[in-house]
């Protein structure tokens, strides 16, 4: 009776270390967020008392509503930074998305030789870091004149997209068993209506997944835009971040605010996408 | 129909192949030249003077470069292994949940959605020495009285980095380790716990082995990017204090925009190309591995 009980009391305080170990885990990964958040809300005046604020005395809009009051009255010109991380991301994510389906079903279906030197060709165009492909991509784009425009920026993203979208969208193919399409094919549909008839759909949740992740790379990527870009008329949302930031002081709450603008459409899409997302990266896991 | 015709996966294959020369080869062959000029943005016809190797020379001799090349490779080393343990224990910790795995599962996947920009200046916001997150919470404590220059101190400065760097990247890990702990068969489990394993055992040799190829997929899609750590410096040091947080990628940049010296970055970026390129293939020859034991096993 003694052994039993004592085996209970074990358990159940493994069970509750458990529960602080994960409630602890979580925390740290949530903490930092929340935080940019509750600062964004509060006045200048708390982020800076000494000592700390810990909880907000008064909930205040006046970050976002002095961001999007434009330049002059403390706040920077969000709306065409926006406007202009919206338009480089979708056209460039379009665009990747179907080279990226031509090359995804390329590996998936067919067998041809050097298969796998020709995929690991394309991700290590991938590893480029962007800092130095920016550097010979600055000259260039200085030369061919388009420094500090959308269709620049739009080309180079393309290129850094493309290897990811193949390998997600080869694994989305690989999922949709082949005999579907062939058995379309006896029925009288050619390959090309078989793609696009049983193939696609079937695949087309993965598929989106790939686009919204690409998306994503484009929306927040960082270290090319802020070398290819200059103005408002190109300038994407993180490299506006960089406007809060002037010789020696920050403006914390104005950057906060911009923070959690930029995260909103991020955080809504990874959560859409989840599910699909792990599924197309990890296909190719076990059985190559 | 006669003469030449190109086979179907060429074909489908030659819009991605036409847009990544275009995009990344040429420029890098364009930059490689350019290595080998003592290019100025400044003076345009140094573009065509040719100086051979000395670039690469006085790259060889330039002790803040190897300082940077040492730093770039002790970050990589330091962020890759922890994120892959935590990676792994978080993704155990979770799998271990019976009720709300959903919820959880989403949580975990929290520090994804952050751009590393957003990560840079969020930890430089929290690592501050006078209003940060964690001086505060270390004095509200009474852990300690000072405050704690996190950023302005060079080892301090590289912790606050190395903490950042993982923070955003362990989830990578966590989300495939886990997807891969929730595919894999429960029997070869139960048959080790019945044949006496001790839960360390059952791990080691049967749960790691089939969780292997998934962490190695997220290694592989990790030396993908593995440069997304220059935002984070960028935001939250700028390579400072004094260059003690210098890596190879800022200083690249520094070389590059600051100095204008585009020939000598040029050479620089080439190695950490090379460094990138040699990550991933090494992940990648480890992950082709790790599924043919699999294969063979299962």
């Amino acid at each position: 009776m003694d052994e039993n009980s004592s085996a209970r009391l074990k358990r159940r305080l493994l069970d509750i270390v458990y529960r602080i170990g994960l409630f602890l885990a979580m925390l740290t990964i949530c903490l930092p967020g929340l935080w940019i958040v509750l600062s964004s809300l509060r006045p200048t005046v708390e982020i800076m008392a000494k000592p700390p604020v810990w909880i907000p005395q008064e909930v205040s809009f006046d970050a976002y509503v002095a961001m999007f009051s434009g330049i002059g009255k403390g706040g920077i010109p969000v709306i065409e930074y926006f406007r202009n991380s919206l338009i480089i991301s979708v056209t460039s994510t379009v665009i990747a998305v179907a080279i990226g389906m031509a090359g995804g079903y390329a590996f998936a279906r067919y067998r041809f030789r050097g298969k796998s030197g020709v995929f690991l060709g394309l991700m290590l165009t991938r590893t480029v870091p962007g800092i130095a492909l920016s550097l010979p991509l600055f000259f260039l784009y200085v030369r061919l004149g388009v420094i500090d425009t959308h269709f620049g920026l739009i080309l180079a993203y393309i290129a850094l997209n493309v290897p990811f979208t193949i390998w997600l969208i080869d694994g989305f193919f690989r999922q949709v068993p082949k005999d579907l399409a062939e058995a379309a094919q006896i029925d009288g549909c050619t390959r090309w209506q078989a793609f696009w008839q049983v193939e696609f759909p079937l695949a087309g949740p993965g598929i989106a997944s790939a686009a919204i992740f690409a998306f994503l790379t484009c929306w927040n990527e960082f270290a090319l835009a802020s070398q290819l870009t200059r103005s408002v008329s190109a300038k994407t949302l993180p490299v506006g971040l960089l406007d809060y930031t002037a010789e020696f002081t920050i403006d914390w709450r104005g950057m906060c605010a911009l923070a959690v603008v930029m995260i909103i459409p991020a955080l809504t899409l990874t959560f859409i996408v989840q599910k699909h997302l792990v599924g197309g990266l990890t296909s190719g896991a076990v059985k190559g | 129909m006669k003469g030449f015709k190109p086979s179907a996966p060429f074909l489908l294959l030659l819009p991605a192949i036409i847009v990544l020369a275009a995009v990344v080869v040429v420029p890098l062959i364009l930059s490689l030249y350019s290595s080998f000029t003592p290019f100025r943005l400044t003076k345009p016809e140094t573009f065509f003077v040719f100086i051979g190797f000395r670039n690469y020379l006085s790259i060889l001799s330039n002790t803040d470069f190897w300082w940077a090349f040492g730093r770039t490779v002790l970050l990589l080393t330091i962020a890759l292994n922890l994120e892959m343990l935590l990676g792994l224990g978080l993704a155990m910790l979770v799998e271990k949940a019976t009720r709300g795995q959903r919820i959880l599962r989403t949580l975990m996947m929290f520090p994804m959605m952050f751009s590393p920009i957003l990560v840079g200046f969020q930890f430089k916001f929290m690592f501050n020495d006078n209003i940060g997150l964690v001086n505060n919470a270390l004095q509200s404590l009474g852990i300690t009285r000072e405050a704690i220059p996190w950023l302005i101190e060079g080892h301090l400065a590289f912790i606050a980095i190395s903490v950042a760097e993982i923070w955003s990247s362990t989830a990578i890990f966590a989300i495939l380790i886990l997807a891969g702990l929730l595919a894999m068969p429960k029997e070869p489990i139960e048959a080790a716990r019945v044949d006496g394993c001790t839960p360390w055992q059952t791990f080691r040799y049967v749960t790691w082995p089939f969780v292997m190829p998934f962490a190695y997929i997220a290694m592989t899609i990790r030396s993908l990017d593995v440069a997304r750590a220059y935002d984070i410096v960028k935001i939250m040091t700028d390579g400072g204090p004094a260059g003690r947080t210098e890596l190879l990628w800022t200083l690249v940049a520094r070389t590059a925009y600051s100095d204008g010296r585009m020939g000598m970055a040029n050479a620089m970026a080439y190695f950490s190309i090379l460094l990138s390129i040699a990550f991933t293939v090494y992940f990648f020859n480890k992950l082709a591995a790790a599924r043919t034991q699999i294969g063979a096993e299962w």
